[in-house]
């Protein structure tokens, strides 16, 4: 059948196989490899994807069922060799990656939680941690990871704009002024 | 300032310009976070061609008949092969083979021992056991054609436990080896232990089960096969943590084809933790299928697949005696230990069941009798290996659960039963009596920081509080010493170890000033791009950003057996830094050239070399970038002094190193569910001297929940048709990022005397004591329940029937 994508801001046009999978379509089809497949029961998290903003696991969605959609991948999210998003950033200051085979599928999924931070308290820690449940890292332990994402959280409220709340320290941030 | 001297390398002090020690950020990472990094699933040479493996779906049985006629009609499909089609190869052989017994294997050509063919042709041993293979345009060409090739089996009766394939009437699997043993292997003095176990106060004795795990890196394995038509060579990308050692075995002990035909590249490899060492059938497969069909073979294995044969690990059952005075005196310790290799002796793990637990039983005591003895089995199960903390953390186990049942039986708390037995640290170098000799140690000090850290001493008053929460509130104690940096090779081979285990690192000094390092070891996460950049920029004074390291490609780097046993940091580092040295004194020998001034007056320091006293004369110094110009140049040299700079150092250590640690967990069970959870965990653990802390954090971190993974969740179970229930990640659960809260960290640090750098193995120590850490906490929480031991995995149902009552 033939289908439509948007990826990475990017329209795409092919022909699909009914049962093929979003993933496949991204590594195979488009050679986005930085999307990764792990498992094969969606327990791992390694092909989280951004869905019309949603992160979601591509092995576990058609091609046929995101027609249409706006797909953002990990290459969307940073060009080659370019500047690192502040979630990246942090997680590299925290070195919350090891093997790093899992970490663009944290990456996509994390980033859903991060970019709310700005819009509310930032998560806690056990928030953290229940959102990272779905993508598993056999390495570091998720400990760096957490580190990051707070680090990151923390960044991001201390960039929140001065009209839309409070623009520095990040604990006056943390009070949760605008809301 | 320091200067490069005449001492011997490894009593030369570290001379470096601090570099060591700090927590530079790792060079990977971005790579890594933006999703640019290239793993075996994502190489795509041109022409590809994709590969299935069929894996039988019975653990035991005759394979009567495949039929592959219906398969090679399907579309996309090129090549379909069985065992007949691979007559001329080797099988795989096994290459640590435990020493001082008489083992039995099946044959290999070369007169090893063999451990399985590349297709099982006449029987199947264990579910996944590979029987055909296809290749074809896509993976889902490849993947249907599988499922239209027709075997006829003749099941055969199934053993999955060792202590049963060893009785009497067992089923057979290998004809070479009756009764299933593979190996009956002993450490220490039986009579002595005997003896002093009969003449005791006190003893006490547990039944054990270690269970079985798969160590489940996040990657599945990989490979793809290149063959050459116009060079005859092959080139194999896999995702291995010893592409040298691959190289080797393959080629030699295999394809037979020469050495230098075969180069093996590791790229960027999606953890391991023991499993990626080892041979496969999939590696010469992509070899062979390349060459008969002159297209690269890519296969990569799904989840299903790896659990199915990937080596797994663990898997003991022990009866285990301790004895020791009313005083809290150990006198002595044994083992007997059934150790289940699965279906084939793997590439090493005889030596992983055998040597790598026994000779650690003792763990940090000062014992004056120990014994321990394995059998070591063949059953219907996937092959045993290594996995994190491989032997040491099984060893580690049965020791800390002892040492809690004896402080029980004689009243003692657990911690002083321990302190009372620690090795002294003037004892050091201590000969453990099971074949081990401790380089270096401060147990005392780590113990008592770990027990201070984790607040020991309020653990009364919270099991109170915890109790008005509903909940039990247990502390449990692990203490360890894990062999690491294998390895000195003379050493090894009386282990039974088929090769040399050194490790070598070359550097070369570019014209420009910039230095590449190569070595033989390969990360599979462990940043040592980041980390060997630090040790060569810090021995030869210069920045670290100048400095590019290269290993995991053949062809690239020098020889090497790779990353395993947490070796890297205390082998190919110090091959490094010695190799740094070399670059040194030849510059100190040039520099008196250069500058026109005896040798022992030219100093080289920080990252230039003067004359003594002169250091910031620019008319009597000379920086690192403009002597690499000079070298290159030659101009001027004397004879004996050869152009350029370019220096290979091969590093074989006097003797092992000995990481140690005390780790205390604390856990709450519920009373309602049986849920245990972990609340407190602290760690102090000593890996000598530390590169880089950042990244040994990490490893540590992970070390740490890893082993609670095993005490808590992890169990590779097989049905009693040897079908592994556990087959994917729906039915083996793995540790999420809500299975534990931080971890209360800290270090102490005893340099090993047996590297230059001070360094002991760090990468995977910390999952050595964190399952028996657990176990003995939950035990503490149920005692008064009249509970002395309880089986991991510990999961709510267990616990919840013995809060009721019910034994185990």
């Amino acid at each position: 059948m033939d289908l439509s994508l948007n990826v990475n801001g990017r329209p795409e046009q092919f022909s699909a196989q009914p049962n093929e999978l979003l993933v496949e379509r991204l590594r195979d089809g488009l050679g986005l490899t930085g999307t990764k497949v792990g498992c094969d029961t969606g327990q791992c998290g390694t092909c989280v994807v951004r869905l019309d903003g949603r992160s979601v696991k591509s092995c576990l969605i058609l091609t046929a069922a995101a027609a249409g959609s706006a797909v953002t991948t990990i290459e969307g999210v940073t060009t080659p060799g370019g500047e690192l998003t502040g979630l990246q950033e942090a997680l590299r200051e925290e070195h919350g990656t090891q093997c790093g085979f899992c970490t663009p599928g944290m990456v996509m999924a994390l980033g859903e939680l991060v970019e709310n931070t700005e819009h509310r308290e930032p998560p806690t820690e056990p928030e953290i941690r229940e959102w990272l449940t779905g993508n598993l890292c056999r390495c570091t332990g998720y400990h760096s990871v957490v580190r990051g994402v707070q680090r990151a959280c923390s960044a991001a409220r201390a960039q929140v704009p001065v009209e839309q709340g409070t623009a520095q320290p990040a604990t006056a941030a943390a009070s949760g002024q605008e809301g | 300032m320091t200067a490069v001297t005449g001492e011997t390398p490894l009593q030369a002090p570290i001379q470096g310009n601090g570099l060591l020690g700090q927590p530079l950020d790792s060079r990977e990472d971005p790579q890594l976070l933006r999703g640019e990094a290239t793993y075996v699933g994502d190489i795509d040479l041109p022409g590809t061609a994709h590969m299935a493996i069929l894996g039988s779906p019975v653990a035991h049985a005759k394979v009567l008949s495949i039929d592959t006629k219906a398969a090679e009609q399907l579309p996309g499909v090129l090549k379909v092969a069985t065992a007949a089609d691979f007559t001329d190869v080797m099988p795989l052989p096994c290459i640590w083979i435990p020493g001082g017994v008489e083992s039995h294997f099946p044959p290999h050509p070369y007169g090893l021992p063999g451990s399985r063919p590349v297709l099982s042709g006449d029987t199947v041993r264990h579910v996944g056991d590979p029987v055909a293979v296809v290749v074809a345009e896509t993976p889902r060409q490849a993947a249907a054609a599988l499922a239209a090739i027709s075997v006829e089996y003749e099941p055969l009766p199934v053993v999955t436990r060792a202590d049963e394939a060893l009785a009497e009437g067992a089923p057979q699997l290998h004809e070479a080896v009756p009764g299933n043993l593979n190996a009956y292997w002993t450490c220490g003095d039986k009579d002595r232990t005997d003896a002093a176990i009969a003449a005791a106060e006190v003893t006490v004795e547990l039944d054990l089960v270690n269970q079985r795990t798969i160590n489940s890196p996040i990657e599945p394995r990989g490979a793809v096969g290149d063959y050459n038509t116009a060079t005859g060579e092959y080139t194999l990308y896999a995702s291995t943590q010893g592409p040298h050692n691959h190289r080797f075995l393959l080629s030699a002990l295999v394809l037979g084809i020469p050495f230098n035909k075969l180069r093996v590249v590791a790229p960027t490899v999606g953890g391991s933790f023991g499993t990626k060492g080892y041979l496969y059938p999939d590696m010469p497969l992509v070899l062979l299928l390349s060459k008969a069909l002159g297209r690269p073979v890519k296969w990569v294995d799904t989840r299903t697949g790896l659990m199915n044969s990937t080596v797994q690990g663990r898997d003991h059952r022990q009866h285990v005696t301790l004895a020791g005075t009313r005083d809290g005196r150990i006198t002595a310790v044994r083992c007997t230990s059934y150790a289940n290799l699965g279906a084939y002796p793997s590439t090493i793990g005889p030596g992983v069941a055998t040597a790598l637990m026994g000779r650690s039983i003792s763990g940090m005591y000062d014992i004056d009798a120990a014994f321990c003895e394995v059998y070591a089995a063949f059953t219907n199960t996937v092959s045993l290996g290594a996995q994190r903390g491989s032997g040491r953390a099984e060893a580690a186990f049965l020791m800390e659960r002892l040492v809690d049942r004896y402080a029980s039986e004689i009243g003692m708390d657990p911690a002083a039963v321990r302190r009372r037995n620690l090795v002294p640290k003037e004892k050091f170098p201590y000969d453990n009596g099971l074949g081990w000799t401790y380089d270096s140690g401060d147990y005392q000090l780590n113990f008592d920081r770990a027990i201070e850290l984790s607040g020991y001493a309020d653990m009364p008053a919270r099991k109170t509080e915890a109790r008005t929460r509903g909940k039990r509130l247990g502390v449990g104690i692990a203490s360890y010493v894990a062999i690491c940096g294998v390895g000195p090779s003379t050493r090894m081979s009386k282990e039974g170890m088929l090769g040399g285990t050194w490790e070598s690192a070359n550097i070369r000094v570019h014209p420009t000033g910039e230095v590449t390092v190569t070595v033989g070891s390969a990360s599979t996460g462990q940043s040592h791009g980041t980390v060997f950049a630090q040790v060569a920029a810090d021995e030869l004074g210069i920045d670290p950003a100048t400095v590019n390291v290269y290993e995991g490609d053949t062809l690239k780097a020098p020889y090497g057996q790779g990353t395993y046993g947490s070796r890297s940091y205390s082998m190919a580092a110090p091959a490094i830094a010695l190799t740094a040295r070399k670059i040194k004194s030849k510059l100190v020998k040039a520099g008196a050239v250069f500058l026109g001034v005896p040798e022992d007056k030219v100093v080289y320091a920080d990252g230039k070399v003067f004359e003594e006293g002169h250091e910031d004369d620019p008319e009597k110094s000379k920086t690192f970038a403009e002597l690499a110009m000079a070298m290159w140049y030659g101009w001027g040299l004397p004879p004996e002094i050869e152009p350029a700079l370019d220096e290979t150092t091969h590093f074989d250590p006097p003797d092992f190193n000995y990481p140690f640690g005390t780790h205390v967990a604390v856990v709450e069970i519920d009373e309602l569910t049986g849920e245990t959870e972990v609340v407190a965990y602290t760690a102090v653990d000593d890996a000598g001297n530390i590169g880089n802390p950042k990244i040994v954090l990490g490893q540590i971190e992970g070390s740490i929940l890893h082993g609670l993974g095993q005490a808590l969740m992890e169990h590779a179970e097989y049905d009693p048709d040897g079908r592994l229930v556990s087959r994917d990640l729906n039915h083996y659960a793995l540790p999420r990022a809500i299975d534990a809260p931080f971890f209360t960290l800290d270090k102490t640090t005893t340099p090993s005397p047996h590297n230059p750098l001070g360094a002991k193995g760090a990468g995977e120590i910390a999952t050595v004591p964190p399952a028996a850490a657990v176990v003995n906490a939950v035990v503490d929480a149920l005692s008064d329940l009249g509970v002395q031991h309880i089986d991991m995995p510990v999961t709510p149902e267990k616990v919840w029937r013995r809060l009721r009552g019910e034994s185990q």
